[in-house]
């Protein structure tokens, strides 16, 4: 059995997808040091939340049954630490949690797995305009504005209202996971405020996963890149016009990883998404009383709660996404159309390619299976179109051949 | 008394069958002369559960039957399914402030209430064996083959409307197959075919409401393949030749030329059974391998949802000029391609949708979802908790 468990279950767009790809990486170097991140593909602890908190998504899950069970069990049978990270994992349920931390080894009267929970948190006033960029980038039409209503409806009856605060309402997810943990097993790592020194929350990763002097390959190509306001309003309007006609194995590449990710990120000159002005206040109480709240709690807290507080953009006016500047807009989208030409280019010429290679490939099988008189005779063919004097000859061949066969 | 105390107390007696609402509730813990199950516990389940349980009672009180051996307490230690809020506190109970807003479990939604009830319905139809033909059934089978020879054919369309009528025909000693057959594509009016493409779909794949799958199709602009009569149609004449497709408006006309009494329609499951039949389906693939999904769906409800849930679902009425015109569409395309027709290709226009558009009510999808969890499909009745499991080894053995 593990003597020791790290379980970090969140919370999204805190450096997590590149904490696991970096762990996913590394899994030799960190077998060596006692260390086991159990995966055998870099999805591997996504699907094992999916299946634990039965989640729908998109068809994936049913590459899920079985993943949590799967994933526990290569957990309690590791003789050393082991690791398990999704930031889904933030919105489990009380059931959920305990039944998880029960599969992982954890005991309540101590005589099992040393289980840590960690749980990486960024403030409010940048969680939200991210939530609702990962809503359009999973094919939501959500205007901003009807999102920031969402949010703030106390009954939290939307789907994607309660999917945000399931995931982001600090306090609750360490009540629903950390009842049944002592509260030194509880590791907050905040994310520094912007300007901070840019290695500073790998550094705090570090920490909290106890990877410090550990020489880990930290070049990584998975990452969750953000977008600014015109290029978000120009997915967000795309998702309006095709999402319901693009299946979910189609849009994932091209609209989040081709346009989104590959594309529209790169524009960094565009002005970024933030907090309307109108919520800050409302962001700001919140979060001193989460602050106050987890400072009482007694948690091991690597970095500042302070880092919480974030900082507010300044830029006047306020850049909406709802109505974003147009120009900006139709430049993302020239951006946008020329990358699906080049793809599109791509894509035919492979499958030149491939017709090609087909080609071949079938004319090999058909003269694998043929006699050898016909293959002499195909040889002789050839032979003869090459020169003047045997396609007269051919020529006259065929005509004749013609006249007797009417 | 503390609100938690009172809390536990209505738990134990909900449990024992009580029928009395949160807010009712006065009794000390273990007052209640039937509550005999444990006043406490590690953590209070969730309002919804507790809402769902309490619905179960009520309407076993009011048709004279009592919860089955298990179900109180798979209920309050059930998850919860999709996307949501996690367990829900009751009103009146302190809270650490934090969470969604505690709740009055009455004055929960229908939809709240089936997150847990469509997971414990899919752990039920998880624990299903899949419906073997019987040595009988074979043999009976063997003998009919040499119809195949004589008047060799295919039934082809919707697979809800083909299946059936395969199914039906082979009981009457006429299995398709054979050398060379004749096609005979089943068309019905289109909104009808596309009420059966979403019932296969939620079958298939549980997920999309009637209302999206009706909005994608249209906003798409065409019709989903199993939808699409043009399209099968051609598929048969690949596959069989065109000389050999027959289009059949007219399922009489069908029996004549096979020379039996009729060909059964599909079952009629109503908006609301499909609906739950979907709703099921999203769980359910989480427990068992995706390909045996719609097989144990259909073993486990196609009979006990069958002639219940109301009417099947209606085109709503900013789509019914998009409807009109692809079967407008469909019936030109027919009619060029010159196939014969055993009925009207005018049949496949569908006729007036009525103003009031019928879709799946979520009360009444969880008033469906209660009667099974209360009369529950076979194999329900075992230990709480093994679903999950033997679920997967099920499915590990395919």
């Amino acid at each position: 059995m593990s003597r020791r468990v790290l379980l970090h279950v969140g919370t999204p767009k805190t450096g997590t997808s590149y904490l696991q790809d970096v762990l996913f990486q590394n899994r030799p170097t960190l077998l060596k040091h006692g260390i086991s991140y159990p995966a055998d593909r870099f999805d591997a602890h996504f699907l094992a939340a999916l299946d634990l908190m039965r989640l729908r998504w998109g068809g994936l899950e049913e590459e899920a049954v079985g993943a949590w069970d799967a994933l526990a069990a290569q957990v309690r049978a590791h003789d050393g630490t082991s690791i398990v990270s999704h930031e889904i994992l933030a919105t489990a349920s009380r059931a959920q949690a305990e039944r998880a931390l029960e599969s992982l080894g954890h005991r309540a009267d101590g005589s099992g797995a040393e289980v840590h929970l960690v749980i990486s948190v960024r403030g409010l006033i940048r969680q939200i305009p991210a939530e609702w960029q990962e809503n359009v980038k999973h094919r939501a039409s959500i205007t901003y504005a009807r999102f920031m209503e969402v949010v703030r409806d106390p009954e939290r009856s939307h789907r994607i209202g309660a999917w945000f605060w399931g995931v982001q309402e600090i306090p609750d997810i360490l009540d629903r996971w950390g009842s049944a943990l002592p509260p030194e097993r509880i590791h907050i790592v905040t994310v520094p405020r912007p300007g901070g020194a840019p290695d500073l929350l790998w550094q705090r990763f570090s920490t909290a996963f106890g990877l410090d002097g550990i020489e880990l390959e930290r070049e990584t190509e998975r990452s969750n890149p953000s977008l600014g306001v015109p290029e978000s309003a120009l997915v967000a309007r795309i998702n309006r016009a095709a999402a319901s006609e693009l299946s979910p194995a189609s849009y994932r590449p091209l609209v989040r990883e081709l346009l989104a990710h590959q594309t529209l990120s790169r524009r960094t000159s565009s002005p970024r998404l933030s907090l309307p002005p109108a919520d800050l206040p409302w962001v700001e109480e919140l979060t001193e009383k989460w602050i106050a709240e987890l400072d009482a709690r007694g948690y091991d807290v690597v970095g500042d709660l302070a880092d919480l507080r974030g900082t507010a953009a300044i830029s006047d006016p306020w850049p909406d996404p709802d109505r974003p500047r147009e120009r900006q807009v139709a430049a993302a989208a020239v951006d946008a159309i020329k990358a699906l030409l080049l793809a599109s280019a791509e894509r035919e010429s492979e499958i030149e390619r491939l017709r090609v290679e087909l080609e071949d490939a079938r004319r090999d099988v058909i003269r694998a299976r043929s006699p050898r008189l016909m293959r002499s005779m195909e040889w002789t063919v050839r032979r003869m179109e090459d020169s003047q004097p045997g396609r007269k000859a051919l020529g006259a061949y065929r005509k004749a051949r013609g006249r007797a066969s009417r | 008394m503390s609100a938690e105390s009172r809390a536990w107390g209505w738990v134990a007696a909900l449990r024992a069958g009580s029928t009395t609402s949160w807010l009712d509730w006065t009794a000390d813990p273990g007052a209640d002369p039937v509550a005999d199950a444990p006043a406490t516990g590690p953590r209070l389940p969730g309002a919804q559960h507790l809402a769902l349980l309490l619905r179960l009672n009520r309407r076993a009180a009011d048709s004279g039957r009592s919860l089955p051996a298990g179900l109180a307490d798979r209920v309050v230690a059930a998850d919860v399914t999709g996307r949501g809020r996690a367990e829900l506190t009751l009103t009146g109970l302190d809270g650490s402030g934090f969470g969604p807003s505690p709740v009055d479990p009455d004055a929960l939604e229908a939809a709240e209430l089936l997150r847990v009830a469509s997971l414990l319905l899919a752990e039920d139809v998880a624990r299903q064996p899949v419906a073997q033909r019987s040595t009988i059934e074979r043999v009976r089978s063997a003998s009919h083959r040499w119809r195949q020879l004589t008047q060799p054919f295919v039934v082809v369309g919707s697979p809800w409307r083909a299946g059936a009528a395969r199914a039906d025909l082979a009981g009457q000693g006429h299995p398709s197959g054979g050398r060379r057959p004749t096609a005979y594509l089943l068309a019905p009016d289109l909104a009808t075919l596309l009420a059966d493409a979403w019932t296969v779909r939620s079958f298939d794949q549980g997920g999309v409401t009637w209302g999206a799958f009706v909005k994608g199709a249209a906003g798409a602009g065409g019709l989903p393949p199993r939808a699409d009569l043009p399209r099968m149609a051609r598929s048969a004449a690949q596959r069989y030749d065109a000389g050999k497709v027959v289009i059949v408006t007219d399922p009489a006309r069908l029996a004549d030329a096979l020379g039996v009494a009729d060909v059964a329609a599909p079952p009629r499951l109503g908006a609301d059974a499909v609906d739950l039949v979907r709703r099921i389906g999203d769980p359910l693939g989480l427990l068992v391998d995706h390909e045996r999904r719609p097989s144990l769906l259909h073993t486990a409800l196609v009979d006990r949802l069958d002639g219940r849930g109301g009417p099947a679902p209606t085109v709503p009425p900013r789509w019914s000029s998009w409807l009109d015109a692809q079967a407008e569409r469909a019936r030109h395309d027919l009619a060029a391609a010159g196939y014969p027709v055993l009925g009207d290709l005018d049949a496949l226009l569908p006729g007036p949708q009525p103003t009031e558009p019928v879709r799946p009510v979520d009360d009444a999808v969880l008033g469906l979802a209660l009667d099974l969890l209360l009369d529950p499909v076979a194999g329900a009745a075992q230990a709480s908790g093994q679903g999950r499991d033997q679920g997967r080894d099920q499915g590990r053995d395919q």
